[in-house]
């Protein structure tokens, strides 16, 4: 085993150069046909309760995913309505939408008709009592009792087929209780002079390419009243969706630019504008990318937006490892070529691989976070970083066996750091002292481990101000409280539903909520139908009842052979089922609120519930709830809050860990307690600082902060890797010895900094909180590594 | 820009923009303010005598015609209204029937069913509620919102005339006439576009007199 290990060592000194260009051929190609996405909802958890999995069901693919808002201002109220009016029919006959609502009935005869054909199925009147000859009085006398008024000029039309006013009850169970402000002709806004509308589109939530389609779709169709001086305002998760991608693929193509940039200026800087230099540093940083994104391309298919734009911080740091090895590696006087690398690889190179392995057990933190954006960070990290590494260790130390000649700025830089070495150190007890006040700041401000899944989103406050307005008007608000009951298969879900629903009525009752929506509404279970059906008297039975009931009445029986025939016709009729209503405009209504299950998902409705004057009680629904079959309570808000102080939690555990395992690796490597603790002082110091300034600041700190932190560990403990080699040193020379400042160690120390610092900086003037928040943490805690380690570690004794 | 009376408190802005939006609306009322110059009675006068009484209670008879029923239809009950917004209408004969509207919510109850919804979002059973309503509650800007108003007689004996500012609305009713004597409306004609129409006949509850069991 071991000796077939060092054969296979042995292949890979010999052909590093030909295994390097085989493996960056293969990267490139993997890098090449990768799927780049930028869908937030990697963000989000992967591992849910079942409450959070009805929920993020919704937030990923549900039907709150297709909606979208639409508002049109500007222009008169007339022409809003007409606007209105003629969007509304270009988009529906779009075939881009499953739905497009807008007050405007004329052109749902569809839709009434289908309803009005299968009332004595759908009517939540209809039972066995109602065709007795009570029943069918009362029912007339109720439907009549609208005509002559303005509300019952829809009926007119249909009184003598439908005496009972079935499709006045149907209408009545299927209208919002929020319903939009009409004009009569459309919907319009309560509070702005604005007219709007609320569309399901047909594409996925998810599918971002199509969603942008469809919202290019409506832009062209409104042209035409762009120019009569009317605006459209959008909103909706969609357009959420669509503007973040494009703000983070603009993002990461700025930051990228701008991190190059950086870099390449340093490093002509730094190495006297040698472009050899220059080009050989960045062969690591090249190498890491491309491993980077064909590792994470081949473990989780794709490769997000916000991946990319993390790893221009790899930039930073994998041009570390050129840094380290071009300075640090030095020819002896007169020795022959080749003997810096000789040297490079006996005396820096295990600093530099337990460096590289502390990165790794840091990053490897990220991979059991539960958040598949965050793991996609550590793949990228991991595999980049080890990339870089062994590109340095195997490729440069044959290409530029004597490091780089160029000097430039490294010599300055090498005498500012060696000076700054002789000073900080004499700081050692103000500094230690300001890290005592961080920790004591800590334990006495209130935790600053608040922040929320919200603040993983870059939509801005003004965009969510105008969701929240469009939402206000269309009643589209929530309570934020859902209902969800699941079954094996259709009719139990409705069934289940039902059994909800007859729970909430009574809560309704009782002014506990104020309505609610129910799958069951639109479509009856299988068995209510059934039901219905049998109530169904024969056609001499109805008469015979009809003419009783009709006596004295204002309607005569004579009149009502129409309802006789089609009450018959219904007799024979096929139950409805989800299928049967594909096809039809209720089919988006019931898509809404009926998610079908697959083999390993049940099938599920969704009961929205809307507050009245006051906020629903969890507890009093739960408890209204028991014992109806799988019914879930979710409580939005609550739900999301939980579950992100669950993750938040998790993470906490995964940090410390990794924590734990960066100093498990160190204890083992340098088996010293002594210079373990040498190593953590600087390190935790810079992190006590650090989150102490953000805590005073009153930052609320979330999970991509702590994951700042993590880096902050993990790449503040290279420097102090370095300061501690140099003290190891300093104390095995024999007492006496003079001490000598290794300037090329310090100055690639600090241009390694430099950079890494640079790369994060960025980050941290991005608008994309989860970038921005790493940067935050990041910038200022390596930064404070270097000096913290500059301080901490030397001897005093010099 | 019309004249603005003193007592007009409400904002030129939302008042330009609603007699764009309603046109004809705006003539109408054209006339009814220059004959305050002259010291008629009209439409300011009548909203500040009926909003000078805060709450009320009546019974009312309702007979409507309907030309496709055999019979007029007759039902009977009570009405109550509180300002500022607050009006009731039940229903005790034939059969049992309660429509609540406060504020923007309406609630038509019937036996054990009971719904509420915006008022503003059923425009077509929102606009005898309004005229209803606005008269009784004396609420000249609700009736301006919603109508196109005329006032003739005196305050002995007026009667007002709503038309619908909706043209939709106005496809369905044409129009809205109450009429009474002081703070109290006596009647309320109800002209539908189809020919159908109803009177409602009010008798105010002089307080007190009501047996208790009367009381919802």
């Amino acid at each position: 085993m071991s000796s077939l290990l060092a054969r296979l060592r042995n292949v890979v000194r010999r052909h590093a150069i030909a295994l390097w260009l085989v493996l960056v051929v293969v990267a490139a190609g993997i890098s090449a046909r990768t799927n780049y996405v930028a869908d937030l909802s990697a963000f989000l958890p992967s591992t849910p309760s079942a409450e959070q999995a009805v929920l993020l069901d919704q937030l990923r693919g549900g039907i709150a995913a297709r909606l979208l808002l639409i508002g049109i201002e500007g222009g008169t109220a007339p022409q809003r309505s007409e606007a209105s009016l003629r969007l509304a029919n270009t988009l529906r006959a779009s075939g881009a939408f499953d739905a497009v609502h807008n007050g405007d009935n004329s052109g749902f005869e569809a839709t009434g008709k289908f309803l009005f054909e299968h009332r004595y199925l759908l009517s939540p009147a209809v039972d066995a009592q109602r065709f007795t000859v009570a029943g069918l009085r009362a029912g007339i006398d109720e439907a009549t009792s609208l005509l002559g008024t303005p509300g019952g000029a829809a009926i007119k039309a249909v009184i003598l087929r439908d005496p009972t006013g079935e499709t006045v009850r149907m209408a009545e169970s299927m209208l919002p209780s929020q319903a939009p402000r009409s004009d009569g002709r459309v919907w319009i806004s309560r509070s702005a002079a604005r007219a709007v509308l609320i569309a399901t589109t047909h594409a996925d939530g998810a599918d971002l390419d199509a969603q942008q389609r469809t919202l290019q779709l409506v832009h062209s169709s409104f042209a035409p009243f762009e120019q009569q001086g009317l605006k459209l305002v959008l909103s909706g998760s969609g357009t959420f969706a669509v503007a973040s991608r494009a703000q983070i693929k603009a993002e990461v193509e700025r930051l990228a630019i701008a991190g190059g940039v950086a870099i390449v200026a340093l490093m002509l800087l730094a190495f006297g504008g040698s472009l050899k230099t220059l080009a050989t540093a960045l062969l690591p940083v090249g190498s890491g990318v491309l491993a980077g994104i064909a590792a994470v391309s081949l473990i989780f298919g794709n490769v997000h937006g916000i991946t990319l734009g993390f790893g221009t911080t790899l930039i930073g740091e994998a041009v570390d490892y050129a840094i380290y090895y071009l300075i640090q590696a030095r020819a002896a006087a007169g020795a022959p070529a080749g003997d810096g690398a000789r040297r490079w690889l006996a005396d820096n190179w295990p600093t530099v691989r337990l460096g590289l392995l502390t990165s790794i057990c840091g990053f490897a933190a990220l991979l059991f976070s539960g958040f598949p954006g965050l793991a996609q960070l550590g793949v990228f990290s991991i595999a980049g970083l080890s990339a870089a590494a062994l590109t340095t260790r195997h490729v440069l130390t044959v290409t530029s066996p004597d490091g780089a000649p160029g000097m430039g700025l490294r010599r300055h830089l090498g005498h500012f750091v060696g000076a700054c070495t002789t000073v900080l150190p004499r700081l050692r007890g103000p500094l230690a002292a300001v890290a005592l006040l961080a920790a004591l700041t800590l334990a006495w401000l209130p935790s600053p481990w608040r922040g929320d899944l919200g603040s993983l989103s870059p939509v801005g406050a003004e965009k969510m101000a105008i969701d929240a307005e469009l939402r206000a008007d269309l009643g589209a608000t929530d309570a934020g409280m859902l209902v969800a009951v699941s079954a094996s298969d259709e009719a139990g879900a409705l069934a289940a539903a039902e059994a909800a629903g007859t729970r909430l009525d009574k809560l309704i009752d009782a002014g506990v909520i104020a309505g609610y929506e129910s799958p069951a509404r639109v479509l009856p279970s299988p068995a209510l139908q059934q039901l219905r059906r049998d109530a169904l008297p024969n056609a001499a039975t109805l008469s015979a009842r009809l003419a009783e009931a009709t006596i004295d009445g204002p309607l005569p029986a004579a009149r009502l052979g129409g309802f006789v025939a089609d009450v018959q016709a219904a007799r024979q009729q096929a139950l409805l089922t989800r299928a049967s209503l594909k096809g039809t405009p209720l089919y988006a209504a019931l898509d809404a609120l009926l998610v079908p299950g697959n083999g390993t998902r049940p099938w599920r409705a969704l009961l929205s519930l809307q507050a009245g004057a006051k906020a629903i009680d969890p507890a009093a629904l739960r408890s209204a709830l028991a014992g109806v079959p799988g019914a879930q309570v979710v409580d939005i808000g609550a739900e999301l809050h939980a579950l992100y102080a669950r993750y938040l939690h998790e993470a906490t555990l995964q940090a410390l860990l990794g924590a734990l395992a960066v100093c498990v690796l160190l204890a083992l490597h340098l088996r010293s307690p002594a210079r373990l603790w040498r190593i953590a002082q600087p390190v935790a110091a810079a992190v006590l600082i650090v989150l102490a300034g953000f805590s005073a600041l009153g930052v609320a700190l979330g999970i991509l902060h702590l994951v700042g932190l993590l880096l902050t560990v993990a790449i503040g403990s290279n420097y102090a890797l370095f300061f501690d080699q140099i003290r190891a040193r300093q104390d095995a020379a024999p007492p006496g010895t003079p001490w000598v400042v290794d300037n090329d160690t310090l100055a690639s120390l600090a241009l390694a900094n430099l950079t890494a610092v640079i790369s994060f900086c960025l980050l941290a003037f991005s608008s994309i909180p989860a970038l921005f928040a790493i940067g935050q943490v990041v910038a200022p805690g390596i930064l404070l590594s270097l000096l913290l380690s500059a301080a901490f570690i030397p001897s005093r004794a010099r | 820009m019309p004249p603005l009376t003193p007592t007009r408190t409400d904002r030129p802005t939302r008042r330009a923009a609603l007699a764009r939006l309603v046109a004809g609306g705006v003539a109408l009322a054209w006339p009814a303010r220059q004959t305050q110059a002259q010291g008629a009675f009209d439409l300011v006068q009548l909203m500040r005598t009926l909003a000078q009484v805060k709450a009320g209670e009546a019974t009312f008879v309702e007979k409507r015609n309907v030309a496709m029923l055999e019979r007029t239809l007759q039902s009977s009950g009570r009405l109550s209204f509180e300002a500022p917004d607050t009006f009731v209408r039940e229903t005790l004969k034939p059969t049992q029937e309660k429509i609540a509207v406060v504020g923007n919510e309406v609630t038509m109850s019937r036996g054990t069913r009971s719904r509420t919804v915006p008022l503003d979002s059923v425009p077509e059973a929102a606009v005898i509620m309004e005229a209803i309503r606005g008269t009784l509650t004396g609420n000249r800007t609700a009736i301006e919102r919603n109508f196109s108003a005329s006032v003739s007689g005196t305050a002995q004996r007026w009667e007002l005339e709503l038309k619908p500012n909706e043209p939709r609305l106005r496809e369905l009713v044409i129009s809205v006439r109450l009429s009474g004597a002081q703070a109290l409306v006596r009647e309320v004609v109800v002209a539908m576009a189809d020919g159908d129409r109803s009177v409602m006949t009010i008798e105010p509850v002089v307080p007190g007199a009501r047996p208790a069991s009367a009381a919802s």
